[in-house]
C-alpha cells in the first residue's frame, strides 16, 4: 500500500488589518496583485509542487474566496473548505483543518507569495520523517517577523516579533510540515492569548526538541504594509507578466509599458499612457488622456479624463475624477499610531470611493470605502470609510 | 424535461491498436461502463430528477434494465462487469407519476430492447391501441416506442433499420436512444428535443446536454431534427430521411467545472455570488461608454431598424420578467413599441406588419419549448426574429435570424438568479444599439445608460458585501404567512422576478404586484403577517411606490425596502441600499429579493437546488 499523498492547509481566514481599506470588503489574501489574488499564486506554487489535496481555513468574508476558488479545478487541485469562525491563532485554524486531513502536510500562509519549490521540499521532508518541519529565511527586518533559534539544523525556539535586542536575521519563513500527530500538540498547547503555530512548535521543542529546519532563499513576498503592495505588485509582474498581450479595445494613441498588465477588454480612451508595474483590472474604464504607471487598478474601477494615477492603489469600483491627480512624493505615513517616513505612496482608495474632478492626493493620503469628495480637495491623511469630503 | 445519455466503448481487443491516443483524447476511460453513465446522470440532474434508471448491454450478460423513482445518487447500478455500452435516463414526470415502473429505460415485451426517451410522443394513445396485443407495463407515453420497434424487428432484423421506421411512426417532440441485446450499437433519433454526440477515439457519446459527458470528450456534433444516427466504440454514422449525411464536427471550449457547486452548499448561493464575474464578461468588449455605442456583433438588414414599428418579446418564467424589464428599455431608449408575452400564450395576431415586427426570444437554455413554439409561430407570419440566450449551438439559435449571447456561464440552480442580471444587461444594450441606429436615443443619453450598465458589477458586488442584513431580515421575517413584492415602472418586473424567486425555492405564498395595484384588491390579503418588500429606487418611481408600501403599514406590514443610495425613507422596517446606477438599479435591487428568497428557504432546510416539481430547461409544452 502506498503512501497518503501530501496534502496542503493554506491558512486564509485572517482579515489583514494594517491593509484597511482594502481589507474592509475582502479578506487580505484576496487582494489583486498583478491582477490576480494573492491566494492565487500560493495555490499555483502548491500545485506546482505537485500538492493536488488543500484545504482552505477561510473566515473573514470567505465567499470572496469561495467564489473565486470553486473547488480548484481551475487550478487542478482538489479544494476543500473550513470555516474558522473567529480568529483565534494559526494554530486554532490549523486545527480546523484537521477533518480533512489524513496524512502528512504542508502548512502555508495565504498572503505570502513563495516559490513551489520549498513547497516541494517540505512535503519531501514531511513524508520522509514524523518530525516537524519550519522553513526559514534572512530578512533585514527580523524584528517584524519570528525570529529563529537553532542549534545545528535543528529548532529550538521562535520568538514572534522580540522587542529587545535579536542575534540573528532568520525569521520563520510561515511555511511548515507536520504529520497528523501534531494536531494533538496543538490540542494541547496552553497559550494566554492566540493559540499560534509558534507557540506549538516551542512547545514540541521545549519536550521532544527534534524540529526541522529548511533554509529558504527563494521568492517570499510579504505584504504587511500598504506599500508593500506595489513592490509585490512590481515584482509579480516582472516574474510573471504575461505583459500585456491580452486583448483590449484602444482608440487613438494609447501607449502602455511592457511591464504593465491589462485584463482582457479593459477600454482606453485616446491618448491615454500606462507607465510601469502597473496592473489593471477587469472591466476597468480609463478615460482619454489619463496617466497610470505604478499603480494597481481593481476591477470596475474608472480613471477619469486627465487624471494622473501615480505610486497608487484604486480599489474596485471607484472613480477617479477628470483631471484628479494622485501622485507618491515620498512623505510620511501613519499605519497603527506609528509614523513610516519617506513612504512613496501616492494613495489607496477604497473600494466605491468617488474622488471629485481635479482632487490631489499625496503620500499619506489613505481613503475609506464609500467615501466621497468634493471637486478640488486636497487629501494627504486618512479618511474614513463612509465619509464625505467638502471643499474649503 | 428529462435528460438521457448513452455511452459505448470499445472492448479490450477493439481498443488495444488505439490505446495510447486514447488515453489522451476521452480523458482516460478507466471507469466501468455503468459507473459513466451513472456520473453522467449526474451531470444532467438539474433537467429533471423524480426517477433515474440505465439499461447496461454486455456480449455475455446481454441487456440488463436498472430503474426506480427517486434521486440519481439512490440508484443501484447493476452488476454488469462486461457491459460495453447502455444508456441512462433522469425523468421529469409529464405522462404517468414518478413510479419505479415509469421510470425509463422501457422494454420491449422480451426485455431484448431498451429505450430512453425525451419529450413527448403526441400520438401514443393511437400507437397503443395499434400494439395491442403487447403488453404495456408502465402509464408513459414513451413505452409505445420499444413495442413498435420490436414489431418493425419481426421484419427486419436490424435495429437501425426498426428506429428509422418507428421515427416515422411518431408524432411529436423527442430525443430517444434504443439499444438491443446481442448489438453493439446504440441507435439514436431526434426531432424537436435536443441530442448532441460526443465523439472520443474509443468511446462514444450521446446526450441532451454536452455537460453529461465534457470530462470525456470535447468532440461533439449537433443532430438535427429527423437525423437517426448509430454509435459505435470509434465511430458515429447519422443518416437523414435514410440517407447517410455528415455532420460538422465542433470543439466546446467552456469548462465543464463552472458548472459545479464547488465552495458552497448550493449552486444557487455560488451562482447569486458570480454575479458581478458573469456581468463582467456579458458586457466585456461590447460597451463603447466614450463613444455612447455597443459593439454586440449583430447586425440588421439595411432599413429594418429604421422601419421597425414594433418590438414582441417572447420568453417564459423568469426570462418572462427579463423580457418585462427589457420592453421598457426598448420603448425609453430604442423608440419602439415593445410588447411582452408568455411564450405558451403567444400568437402571431393581426393587425401587424410582419416585416416591421422584431420578434426577440428570451430564454437560457435555448431550448424552452414554450419558447421555441412561440419563434416558430412568428418565423411563419413572416416575422424577423432575434434570440436572447446563455447556450451556444442551443436548438433556438438555429431558429432564428440573429443572436446576442448573455454569457453568464453555466447556470445549474433552477432558480434562475446570474442568467436574468445578464439577461436584463445583455437586452439593454441591445436597446442601446437599436436605439443609436435609429437615431432614437441620443449620444449623452447613450453614454450616462453605458455608464450605468459598467458600473453594475462593482454595484452588485455592493449588494453581495452586504448579505448579512438581508440574513438577519431574512431570519426575521421567515415565518411570516405570506410576502407581498412591489414596484413600479422598471420595479415591477423586479417585484414579480423576487415573488417567483421565494417560491420557487421556500414553498412560501409570495405575490408580485405593480404597487399601484395593491389598492384594488391584494390590499385586502395585507396583514401584520404579511411582510412587504418594496423597489424604491431609480426608475422605479420610488416616492409614489413608498406612498403604496405605507397603505399597507398602515394595515400592520412590516415593510422592506430597497432604496436609491443617499435618500432614506425613515419610516421602512428594513433599509437596503442600492448603489447608484439609474436605470439598473431596480435589477440590483433584485440582488437583495435573491439573497432574500435563499436565506428564507435555506432557513427553512429547503431543496434550493431542486425545488419540487420543478425542472432547469423545460422542454415541454
Amino acid at each position: 500500500m502506498s503512501d497518503p499523498p501530501v496534502q496542503a492547509v493554506i491558512l486564509a481566514a485572517g482579515e489583514g488589518r494594517r491593509l484597511t481599506p482594502l481589507t474592509n470588503r475582502r479578506p487580505k489574501p484576496m487582494i489583486p496583485v498583478a491582477n490576480r489574488p494573492l491566494l492565487e499564486y500560493i495555490v499555483e506554487a502548491v500545485a506546482a509542487a505537485g500538492l493536488d489535496h488543500i484545504t482552505l481555513v477561510v473566515g473573514y468574508h470567505q465567499e470572496r474566496i469561495r467564489t473565486h476558488f470553486g473547488d480548484g479545478d481551475d487550478w487542478g487541485v482538489t479544494i476543500n473548505y473550513v470555516e474558522q469562525t473567529n480568529q483565534l491563532g494559526t494554530g486554532h485554524a490549523v486545527l480546523q483543518a484537521e477533518p480533512t486531513i489524513d496524512g502528512p502536510f504542508v502548512v502555508l500562509n495565504g498572503d505570502r507569495v513563495v516559490d513551489p519549490a520549498i513547497v516541494e521540499r517540505v512535503a519531501v521532508a514531511v513524508r520522509d520523517g514524523s518530525a516537524p518541519t519550519v522553513t526559514v529565511t534572512s530578512t533585514n527586518t527580523p524584528r517584524e517577523y519570528g525570529v529563529v533559534t537553532r542549534e545545528g539544523e535543528s529548532v529550538t525556539k521562535i520568538k514572534e516579533k522580540p522587542t529587545g535586542p535579536v542575534e540573528t536575521n532568520q525569521i520563520n519563513a510561515g511555511i511548515y510540515g507536520f504529520s497528523p500527530a501534531f494536531f494533538e500538540t496543538i490540542r494541547t498547547t496552553h497559550t494566554s492569548g492566540e493559540l499560534t503555530l509558534t507557540a506549538a512548535l516551542n512547545k514540541h521543542a521545549r519536550k521532544h526538541g527534534n524540529i526541522n529546519s529548511l533554509m529558504y532563499s527563494g521568492q517570499w513576498l510579504d505584504v504587511s504594509n500598504l506599500w508593500d503592495l506595489l513592490i509585490v505588485n512590481a515584482g509579480l509582474i516582472e516574474t510573471a507578466a504575461p505583459s500585456h498581450s491580452e486583448q483590449q479595445a484602444t482608440t487613438g494613441d494609447v501607449s502602455i509599458a511592457d511591464d504593465a498588465v491589462i485584463a482582457e477588454s479593459v477600454r482606453f480612451g485616446p491618448n491615454v499612457t500606462i507607465g510601469g508595474n502597473t496592473a489593471v483590472g477587469r472591466n476597468v474604464r480609463i478615460e482619454p488622456n489619463a496617466v497610470v504607471e505604478n499603480a494597481i487598478i481593481f476591477p470596475d474601477a474608472v480613471i477619469g479624463a486627465g487624471a494622473v494615477v501615480r505610486d497608487a492603489v484604486v480599489a474596485s469600483n471607484a472613480r477617479i475624477g477628470p483631471n484628479a491627480t494622485l501622485d507618491g512624493t515620498p512623505g510620511t505615513l501613519v499605519v497603527d499610531d506609528t509614523a513610516h517616513h519617506d513612504v512613496k505612496l501616492g494613495g489607496v482608495i477604497g473600494d466605491n470611493t468617488r474622488i471629485g474632478p481635479g482632487a490631489t492626493l499625496t503620500t499619506g493620503a489613505v481613503v475609506g470605502d464609500d467615501v466621497t469628495t468634493d471637486a478640488g480637495v486636497t487629501i494627504d491623511s486618512r479618511i474614513q470609510a463612509g465619509a464625505t469630503v467638502r471643499q474649503g | 424535461m428529462c435528460g438521457i445519455i448513452g455511452y459505448v466503448h470499445a472492448t479490450g481487443e477493439q481498443a488495444s491498436d488505439t490505446a495510447a491516443t486514447a488515453a489522451a483524447s476521452d480523458g482516460g476511460l478507466t471507469q466501468a461502463t455503468g459507473e459513466i453513465i451513472h456520473e453522467g446522470l449526474r451531470n444532467l440532474e438539474y433537467r429533471g430528477y423524480d426517477s433515474v434508471g440505465v439499461a447496461l448491454v454486455g456480449e455475455s450478460s446481454g441487456l440488463t434494465v436498472a430503474k426506480q423513482s427517486g434521486e440519481v445518487d439512490g440508484l443501484t447500478l447493476p452488476a454488469v462487469s462486461d457491459a460495453t455500452h447502455g444508456v441512462g435516463h433522469t425523468r421529469w414526470s409529464t405522462h404517468g407519476p414518478p413510479t419505479d415502473a415509469n421510470a425509463h429505460p422501457h422494454t420491449d415485451c422480451v426485455g431484448d430492447v431498451a429505450v430512453v426517451h425525451n419529450g413527448i410522443v403526441e400520438n401514443h394513445d393511437a400507437l397503443k391501441t395499434e400494439l395491442s396485443e403487447h403488453e404495456f407495463t408502465s402509464e408513459t407515453d414513451t413505452e409505445v416506442i420499444p413495442h413498435l420497434i420490436e414489431e418493425k424487428l419481426e421484419r427486419e432484423d436490424d435495429l437501425l433499420a426498426a428506429v428509422q421506421r418507428v421515427e416515422d411512426r411518431l408524432e411529436g417532440s423527442y430525443a430517444i436512444c434504443a439499444v438491443r441485446e446481442d448489438d453493439d450499437r446504440i441507435v439514436v433519433a431526434r426531432r424537436g428535443s435536443p441530442l448532441v454526440l460526443g465523439r472520443g477515439d474509443n468511446a462514444t457519446f450521446v446526450a441532451s446536454d454536452v455537460t453529461a459527458f465534457l470530462e470525456h470528450t470535447r468532440e461533439v456534433t449537433y443532430l438535427e431534427d429527423g437525423d437517426v444516427a448509430t454509435l459505435e466504440p470509434g465511430s458515429v454514422s447519422v443518416f437523414h430521411n435514410g440517407e447517410p449525411v455528415t455532420r460538422e464536427v465542433e470543439q466546446v471550449t467552456w469548462e465543464a467545472d463552472a458548472a459545479e457547486k464547488g465552495g458552497y452548499d448550493h449552486y444557487m448561493r455560488k451562482e447569486i455570488h458570480e454575479q458581478p464575474e458573469a456581468l463582467r464578461q456579458t458586457i466585456a468588449g461590447r460597451l463603447d461608454v466614450d463613444n455612447g455605442t455597443v459593439d454586440l456583433d449583430v447586425s440588421f438588414p439595411p432599413g429594418f431598424l429604421a422601419d421597425l414599428e414594433e418590438i414582441q418579446i417572447v420568453a417564459c418564467g423568469t426570462s418572462y420578467y427579463a423580457g418585462r424589464y427589457a420592453a421598457q428599455l426598448f420603448e425609453e431608449l430604442a423608440g419602439v413599441r415593445a410588447t411582452v408575452e408568455i411564450a405558451s400564450e403567444y400568437e402571431f395576431s393581426t393587425g401587424r406588419a410582419a416585416d416591421r415586427t422584431l420578434v426577440v426570444a428570451v430564454t437560457q437554455s435555448g431550448e424552452t419549448a414554450d419558447t421555441l413554439g412561440a419563434v416558430r409561430r412568428a418565423t411563419a407570419a413572416g416575422a424577423r426574429t432575434f434570440a436572447v440566450t446563455n447556450t451556444l449551438g442551443s436548438t433556438v439559435t438555429r431558429e432564428v435570424d440573429g443572436t446576442a449571447f448573455i454569457r453568464a456561464g453555466p447556470e445549474i440552480g433552477v432558480a434562475a438568479t446570474k442568467t436574468f442580471a445578464s439577461q436584463v444587461a445583455t437586452l439593454a444594450m441591445v436597446a442601446v444599439g437599436i436605439g443609436r441606429e435609429r437615431g432614437a436615443l441620443e449620444g449623452a443619453r447613450a453614454r450616462s445608460v453605458l455608464d450605468d450598465l459598467q458600473g453594475l458589477p462593482g454595484a452588485v458586488q455592493q449588494v453581495l458585501d452586504n448579505e448579512p442584513a438581508v440574513q438577519d431580515a431574512a431570519q426575521a421575517y421567515q415565518d411570516s404567512e405570506a410576502f407581498f413584492f412591489v414596484g413600479r415602472a422598471l420595479g415591477v418586473p423586479v417585484a414579480l422576478e423576487g415573488a417567483l424567486k421565494l417560491k420557487e425555492i421556500s414553498y412560501d405564498h409570495a405575490e408580485g404586484f405593480a404597487a399601484g395595484e395593491l389598492k384594488h384588491g391584494p390590499l385586502a390579503l395585507v396583514t401584520p403577517e404579511t411582510p412587504v418588500l418594496a423597489v424604491l429606487t431609480d426608475g422605479a418611481r420610488a416616492d409614489e411606490t413608498m406612498n403604496n408600501v405605507t397603505e399597507a403599514q398602515t394595515r400592520g406590514a412590516p415593510a422592506l425596502g430597497c432604496v436609491s443610495e443617499g435618500s432614506a425613507y425613515g419610516t421602512l422596517d428594513v433599509e437596503f441600499s442600492v448603489p447608484d446606477v439609474g436605470i439598473v438599479e431596480p435589477l440590483v435591487a433584485n440582488v437583495y429579493l435573491q439573497l432574500f428568497a435563499y436565506h428564507v428557504a435555506n432557513a427553512k432546510g429547503r431543496s434550493i437546488d431542486k425545488p419540487r416539481n420543478l425542472a432547469k430547461s423545460v422542454t415541454v409544452e
